[in-house]
């Protein structure tokens, strides 16, 4: 096992790879009486297009089949249902699959061997019959339903639309109530023999367990298993520009909303640095101590307002989300807020003690200390353990020279107005 | 953790300390029985406060603050339990072990500020800000069934009883927004500094500078005594059951079902009552997940909750609205279950467990800490170990009974009538 202090945060993790390839990631808390595991695989909604292993011909399974298998997961050929389990000793579980990932979590404060054996066990022990995968269509499809419902919700996938062209990030995460339809039990068996394999996957374990244990359980449950080796998914090639300048929808709203996508390719390999200064750049540009927040909130424009940075390939896109008496004037201050040219010292230095005092907190909580593992795993492919030195060396004139290289004028608008009744 | 209690004339202030965390919190809450014709302005003074203030003229100016106060985050939430209506000024700074001397103290004294130095001239807010927040409250209102599962649960609870304090809109009245004015709104400031009932939660490694501290800044005048109970009187069951419906331009229908719950003795209230209800409803393994979701496919989300404050158990769930004949005749079912015993010693074992895992967890994070203590205040809780030696002793016949106190009255159906894709 190797230990690893996390710079400046008091904190330090464990990592061991199996010889099958599963990684494992142990980050012990003190003084704290919860844990938390998860067992997730690097499968999501973006692959739908890939060459099982061992064949040469791509095959294309139907949009939400991620998801789908994530639900059907549950599912066991001894009628037992893993909830269930859970449950007798007061122990919560779940699962959620996102964009790039899957993954089976259960957290609580007792029983932690048995969960983490039954966990382990129950991942990889598929039951999917007709029967069954019918049977979940109806659930699966209330779910998307309710997600439909919210306007905020459709906006986003509108604006997706907008964005990508190609890629399965237009898509929703959950497929639509007809792309389900067509999921069978050979999909899913085919997405779990090529996805679902050690190789592919990684256990996280946060808070308050023993680290031996932990790793005897995992070794003694998993080191068997196969590594097959891993489907080569199909990377769908998405276009530089966006797809679709401007949009207009309607719903049975009072507040009229505005989702402005802002589509950024950069092809530098450190994903990280990059993701943090244009992260940095946007908090400086639209965060709550920003000049434009301050100018539009003045004008009495913004009932609410959001942004968010996501990452596809080569491809860094800027959603900015709001909803205002005057999306126009909203539009406007936006694209003025589009010609900076730099970044005032005393905002950059602020931000960077904001986001060293951020680590420092989140760093102490169980969930954070989850959140912020599971996704560095999942999108730069290992912990991060000096991200607190990373933003210390940040340099302003790195981040105003990259404003330089961005295109503000690749947007896509979407708004959504009342409808007419 | 040691809980140092202290009375300080004008409020209570209530320490724990302990060095589970990196952070201090600190909560003050206000409360005032609640009448409906002070909701709206009772809003709209929680937001000014935080609009700007008589040192920091602007927004930007206060979000300067709390960022150079080391990412102190600050938040305020208005709520009602019972028959008061609460208003919490929450805020969360990093300890001075991880930033610097004084941090703390100067943290204190901005909460104080915003508290004590309204942006206030000759007995009036300020005009242009009460503009922004009254657009704000007005848009929040009239955007209310963009959140359907809360929307319908607000039009359950005038369904049922549009008289008590149960069906009052926590967001406030849109009729009531246009009277208020600079000078009114100063009024209902100084009614609620000088007569509102407050706490101070803190919860932290705090030394007993923290209490010289908060002692120094927040210098409350009066004194006020409580004459009207917290909880509400317990509801009538009708003889026949009412039902509500409303249509709404959705996919999904809501269903939101209130039950009054008839007269508890205390341990039943307090012990039985929560064990019913993760039998009933409250988990993933309860009868409602288990027989209308998991068997029946019916939906996605389905659960009871249960309020104490109100004598009330509701049960929530989204469905297609040609599944609601069906969907009422299920939990209709299994309330008569509940009543005949239809449940196992290993349900009421797993509704055990679940209740002592929620016990650990209580003490986890500030937050729930600064809540439980709220609660079991006003509701005369029991303390953490009595709570753990009380539960144990919960019978299957316990349940029987308190379930057979427990009768469904008001249907209500939010009917989404908008089309699936």
């Amino acid at each position: 096992m190797n230990k690893t202090e996390f710079v400046g945060l008091d904190l330090a993790y464990y990592k061991e790879v199996l010889d099958n390839g599963l990684e494992i990631y142990l980050v012990p808390m003190e003084n704290k009486k919860n844990y938390y595991i998860s067992y997730a695989t690097r499968f999501g909604s973006d692959i739908t297009n890939f060459i099982p292993v061992g064949k040469d011909e791509e095959v294309i399974v139907p949009d939400g089949i991620a998801h789908f298998l994530e639900h059907k997961m549950f599912e066991q050929e001894s009628g037992e249902d893993p909830f269930t389990f859970f449950s007798a000793s007061g122990t919560d579980s779940n699962a959620m699959t996102d964009f790039d990932s899957t993954q089976y979590i259960c957290s609580g404060t007792k029983n932690f061997k048995e969960n983490l054996e039954y966990l382990l066990k129950f991942v990889n022990s598929p039951y999917y019959t007709n029967e069954n995968v019918n049977k979940e269509k109806g659930i699966i499809a209330e779910e998307l339903k309710m997600y439909n419902d919210i306007p905020d919700y459709r906006l986003e996938m509108r604006l997706r639309e907008c964005v990508y062209k190609s890629s399965p990030r237009r898509v929703d995460i959950g497929g639509s109530v007809t792309s389900i339809q067509d999921i069978t039990k050979e999909d899913l068996y085919l997405c779990y023999e090529n996805f679902y394999n050690p190789g592919n996957m990684f256990v996280l374990v946060v808070g308050n367990f023993d680290v031996d244990e932990a790793l005897t359980v995992i070794k003694d449950n998993t080191e068997l298993i196969d590594n097959n080796g891993r489907a080569k998914a199909v990377d769908v090639k998405e276009n530089k520009k966006v797809n679709i300048l401007e949009d207009t929808i309607e719903s049975d709203i009072n507040v009229e909303k505005i989702g402005i996508g802002l589509k950024i390719f950069n092809d530098d390999k450190d994903k990280l640095m990059t993701s943090m200064y244009l992260n940095m750049l946007f908090t400086c540009m639209f965060g709550s101590t920003s000049l434009f927040r301050d100018r539009v909130d003045k004008l009495n424009l913004l009932q609410s307002f959001e942004y968010d940075l996501e990452n596809y390939n080569n491809i860094y896109t800027l959603y900015i989300m709001c909803s205002s008496t005057d999306i126009n004037e909203i539009l406007k201050e936006v694209r003025k807020e589009f010609k900076i040219k730099k970044v005032k010292e005393e905002d950059f230095n602020r931000i960077k003690k904001v986001w060293i005092a951020n680590e420092v907190k989140a760093y102490d909580d169980v969930y954070d200390v989850v959140d912020r593992s599971f996704r560095d795993i999942i999108r730069y492919g290992d912990m991060v353990s000096d991200r607190v030195d990373k933003i210390r060396n940040m340099s302003l004139k790195k981040l105003n020279s990259m404003i330089k290289t961005i295109d503000f004028n690749n947007t896509s608008i979407v708004m959504m107005k009342r409808k007419e009744k | 953790m040691e809980y140092i209690e202290k009375d300080c004339g004008a409020f209570k202030l209530h320490v724990y300390k302990t060095n589970k965390f990196r952070t201090v919190n600190i909560s003050v809450v206000f409360r005032r029985v609640i009448k409906k014709d002070e909701i709206t302005i009772r809003n709209v003074l929680s937001h000014m406060l935080l609009q700007s203030s008589k040192n920091y003229k602007e927004k930007r100016d206060l979000a300067i603050k709390v960022q150079e106060l080391y990412a102190t985050t600050l938040y305020n939430n208005t709520y009602r339990l019972g028959n008061y209506i609460f208003t919490n000024y929450d805020m969360e700074v990093l300890n001075d072990k991880y930033t610097e001397e004084g941090n703390l103290d100067e943290a204190i004294k901005y909460l104080s500020e915003i508290i004590f130095k309204p942006d206030v001239t000759n007995k009036k807010f300020r005009e242009d800000k009460l503009d922004i927040v009254k657009t704000k409250i007005s848009n929040s209102l009239n955007t209310l069934k963009e959140n359907a599962p809360m929307y319908s649960v607000i039009r359950s609870f005038e369904t049922f009883n549009s008289n008590s304090p149960i069906s009052y809109r926590l967001g406030g009245y849109l009729e009531d927004l246009d009277s208020i004015d600079t000078s009114k709104l100063y009024k209902y400031y100084d009614s609620f500094i000088n007569h509102d009932l407050i706490d101070i939660y803190v919860v932290g490694d705090v030394s007993n500078d923290v209490i010289k501290s908060i002692k120094k800044y927040f210098k409350f005048r009066t004194v006020k005594r409580r004459r009207i109970p917290y909880k509400l009187d317990r509801f009538r069951v009708r003889s026949r059951k009412l039902k509500g419906t409303e249509r709404i331009d959705n996919s999904q229908s809501r269903i939101s079902i209130i039950c009054p719950i008839g007269k508890l003795s205390d341990y039943e209230e307090k012990y039985v009552l929560p064990i019913y209800n993760y039998i009933f409803g409250g988990c993933t393994e309860s009868k409602l997940f288990r027989n209308v979701r998991e068997k029946n496919s019916l939906c996605y989300s389905i659960n009871s909750v249960v309020n104490k404050f109100d004598n009330i158990m509701m049960i929530l769930c989204g469905i297609d609205k040609i599944n609601y004949d069906k969907c009422i005749t299920l939990i209709e079912e299994e309330l008569q279950n509940m009543r005949w015993g239809k449940f196992t010693k290993k349900d009421l074992d797993i509704a055990k467990e679940y209740y002592q895992t929620n016990l650990d967890e209580l003490m986890e994070s500030p937050n729930t800490i600064i809540n439980n203590g709220l609660v079991s205040d006003l509701l005369r809780l029991d303390s953490l170990d009595k709570r753990r030696e009380s539960i144990v002793k919960v019978t299957k016949n316990d349940v029987i009974k308190v379930a057979k106190k427990i009768k469904l009255d008001t249907i209500f159906l939010l009917e989404g009538v908008g089309t699936d894709e």
